[in-house]
């Protein structure tokens, strides 16, 4: 049999790329298949797999009465929807003071970027000593007269703050690191003109600097939104949900559900409606781009 | 060209297949070992770290069996959500781990219904091992479904740990029998100072699981305190919960004689930290014998004495908190579960011993009782009450609350915690969040 030259060139090329598929496929392509399976079903993964029992859908609707599963969907809502614009906002106002009045750019940059690329884990235990009574914040509410300053991580009203606060810190300086690199390849001839028309610093950062920037801003703003759907480490390690159910968010009470309670399909279940959240907002945010993204 | 281009596809192939093929290459290498009726190594995985006990018991065993060629290897887990989840992990994997510890009837009844657990029934019968006889008449109550999955190896009391040197200051006796109020004054008296010199009367170990703000409803319900009609129902109105939960807010939040559920949230406060610091009179944590006995971890020089958990009022407590625990169970899919049926009788007749130095108190009848307090206290008669911790620790009774219902018990204890959690830092009083404890826990428990 005389095998074409074509298809020859095919499975060449299918092969090369055959170990990496098989991967793939083994460890994303078929975990994703199986969990869309097992959220129609209860299963408790220690009663092996025999115990699959499907229950056409009811754990779509039944979470939507689960006390936990709202409060966590409202909290995750929350942490996102102020996380996001705060973060980007002061990573933009901070890129442009370092790009424009800093001198030795890069050790500020790396000193912010150092949280991002340190470990959430030993990032959450020094912020849980800086939020307790006798740390460093409390203190400093103490020195400036506050007789009662809030309990952060104890307080069921102030700990999804403490949180968003630490998150923020820890998130800012990719956000100011991708900034910084696009504001530095930013055309000067814009601004030198503006100069000559007269326009002040503050004019040409809102009429100049944002627009230009708003590619950035977009990209900053879809994945970081991503992320903080995801959010899991800090809480995991500093509140574990609480005080109550103050800081219970999604991906915590997932986990929760599969490794505390074993209910592996419920879990499963609620990771998709994540998915069709994220999906769907990233979804929104791509659809009106073309109203205020400027390429 | 052409010729390399067939050598890289070949490679290519060849890796990918080799990748996937680690797994049977392997097993056939252990048949041969097994065919050789060489020396068998189970494997053991328990949560105690190796240097409390397990690893002296492990090498009297070896010694002992060498010529028997059965050998045992220690692994330590971390008794904790993932610790378990690598246990369990292990256990449906295969047959690379033998020997297993679970902590807690729900544990060991979830692995048992996972067939993660072997029915041990039949060794016991051909053996004619007399569970009655080497453990109580208690021991049928950790049976499930009537059948044996696991032994207990371990005698597990509960009380309160005092730091007697304030107790003999203040004049006070180490009480063996005490009521909420006696014990809410104590802890008031003992308390002085204020900011970080405080020291404290009493310590509720809240950051570990907020439910222990109410322990003390097992002297008054039993093993399972959450339940009613057989587990139908929850139990979360019975006043016992409110009385125990007023008196923990009270004296955290009142008195400001207990360290208050915030501060030992925020501060992430553990036993070891506040009580062998000297910073409280009385903890929570029995079980932190072994931290008491190591100076060079914790230093410290004052005696620890041991006392029951305060009743409501003047009658004795229906119950004592507490029973058998360390159930140690054989992997069904392990190959040598003969051999590790032999490690479980040496270990409950004779081979727990070295695990009483501490503080782990073996539950077997043969193990002399004056042995065991000697092996605990010995090298630690400046920080162990003799007495008292004979008393508390080793003396086993009759009337323990046995813990059989799990029904839904992951989710209800969540609901507990969350409503204690709520009492403790004043947003709710006992009587709203005990309701809607109830609440929640009906609902679940109808589901």
């Amino acid at each position: 049999m005389k095998i074409s030259k074509q298809l020859r060139t095919d499975i060449t090329g299918y092969l090369f790329i055959g170990p990496n598929i098989i991967v793939f496929l083994l460890f994303t392509i078929i975990p994703i298949i199986f969990s869309l399976v097992i959220s129609f079903s209860n299963w408790d993964y220690t009663q092996g797999f025999s115990n699959i029992n499907f229950n056409k859908g009811m754990n779509y609707i039944n979470m939507w009465k689960d006390e936990w599963f709202t409060k966590s969907l409202i909290n995750t809502i929350v942490y996102s929807v102020s996380l996001v614009p705060i973060t980007i906002f002061i990573a933009l106002i901070i890129s442009v003071l370092v790009d424009k009045y800093v001198i030795g750019k890069a050790p500020v940059k790396l000193a912010l970027f150092m949280p991002y690329i340190s470990n959430i884990v030993a990032i959450s235990i020094v912020w849980v000593v800086m939020y307790s009574p006798y740390g460093p914040i409390t203190q400093l509410f103490k020195s400036m007269g506050i007789k009662n300053p809030p309990q952060w991580l104890g307080d069921p009203h102030w700990s999804l703050l403490a949180i968003i606060i630490m998150s923020i810190w820890a998130g800012i300086g990719y956000a100011v690191l991708i900034y910084t690199s696009a504001i530095q390849s930013l055309p000067q001839e814009l601004y030198e003109a503006a100069q000559l028309d007269g326009a002040s610093g503050f004019q040409q950062f809102t009429k100049i600097t944002i627009p230009l920037l708003s590619p950035t801003t977009f990209f900053l703003i879809t994945t970081t939104l991503i992320g903080s759907f995801q959010v899991f480490g800090q809480i995991y390690i500093m509140t574990k949900g609480g005080p109550g159910t103050s800081t219970h968010v999604l991906v915590y009470y997932i986990y929760t559900s599969a490794f505390t309670f074993f209910k592996m399909g419920y879990a499963a279940s609620m990771s998709w409606i994540l998915f069709i959240i994220l999906f769907v907002v990233t979804l929104v945010q791509w659809k009106f781009q073309d109203k205020w993204v400027n390429y | 060209m052409k010729k390399l281009k067939l050598i890289a596809m070949m490679v290519t192939v060849a890796v990918s297949v080799f990748a996937f093929a680690g797994c049977g290459s392997k097993s056939v290498v252990n048949s041969q070992d097994s065919s050789k009726k060489e020396t068998v190594t189970l494997k053991l995985w328990g949560a105690v770290p190796p240097e409390y006990g397990p690893q002296e018991v492990v090498d009297n065993f070896n010694k002992e069996f060498k010529d028997k060629g059965i050998q045992i290897e220690y692994t330590r887990f971390v008794n904790d959500e993932q610790g378990n989840l690598k246990l369990d992990t292990g256990l449906l994997a295969g047959g690379d781990l033998d020997l297993y510890m679970s902590y807690g009837m729900d544990t060991l009844s979830k692995r048992a219904s996972g067939k993660m657990a072997m029915d041990l029934t039949s060794f016991i019968k051909k053996d004619k091992f007399d569970m009655a006889k080497n453990f109580g008449d208690v021991i049928k109550n950790y049976n499930i479904d009537g059948k044996t999955y696991a032994v207990p190896e371990t005698l597990t009391n509960s009380g309160i740990l005092i730091n007697k040197n304030m107790f003999d200051a203040a004049g006070i006796k180490v009480p063996t029998s005490w009521t909420y109020d006696e014990f809410r004054a104590i802890a008031k008296k003992l308390t002085k100072g204020e900011g970080q010199d405080k020291t404290y009367g009493m310590f509720f170990n809240t950051a570990q699981q907020a439910n222990y703000a109410a322990s003390f409803i097992g002297s008054a319900l039993g093993g399972d305190p959450y339940y009613k009609e057989g587990g139908k129902e929850s139990n979360f109105d019975n006043n016992a919960f409110e009385k125990n939960l007023q008196l923990t807010s009270d004296m955290m939040n009142v008195d400001k004689s207990a360290v208050s559920h915030i501060d030992t949230v925020t501060q992430k406060l553990t036993i070891e930290g506040l009580f062998l610091s000297g910073k409280t009179a009385m903890s929570l944590g029995v079980w932190s014998t072994r931290s008491i006995k190591d100076t060079t971890k914790y230093p410290h020089t004052f005696m620890t004495a041991y006392a029951p958990f305060p009743t409501v009022d003047k009658q004795p407590a229906k119950y004592t908190v507490g029973g058998l625990g360390d159930y140690l169970s054989i992997n069904p899919k392990s190959k040598y579960t003969q051999q590790a049926w032999d490690f479980i009788k040496w270990y409950s007749e004779k081979g727990s011993l070295p695990m009483a130095k501490y503080g782990r108190v073996p539950s077997s009848k043969n193990v002399d009782k004056a042995a065991v307090l000697k092996a605990s206290t010995e090298g630690a008669e400046k920080l162990l009450d003799t007495k008292s911790f004979n008393n508390i620790m080793v003396k086993s009774y009759t009337n323990y609350g046995i813990s059989t219902i799990t029904n839904k018990s992951a989710e209800i204890s969540k609901v507990f915690n969350e409503e204690c959690e709520s009492v403790l830092t004043k947003q709710k009083t006992t009587r709203q969040a005990m309701q809607s404890a109830k609440e929640r826990a009906d609902t679940l428990l109808k589901q």
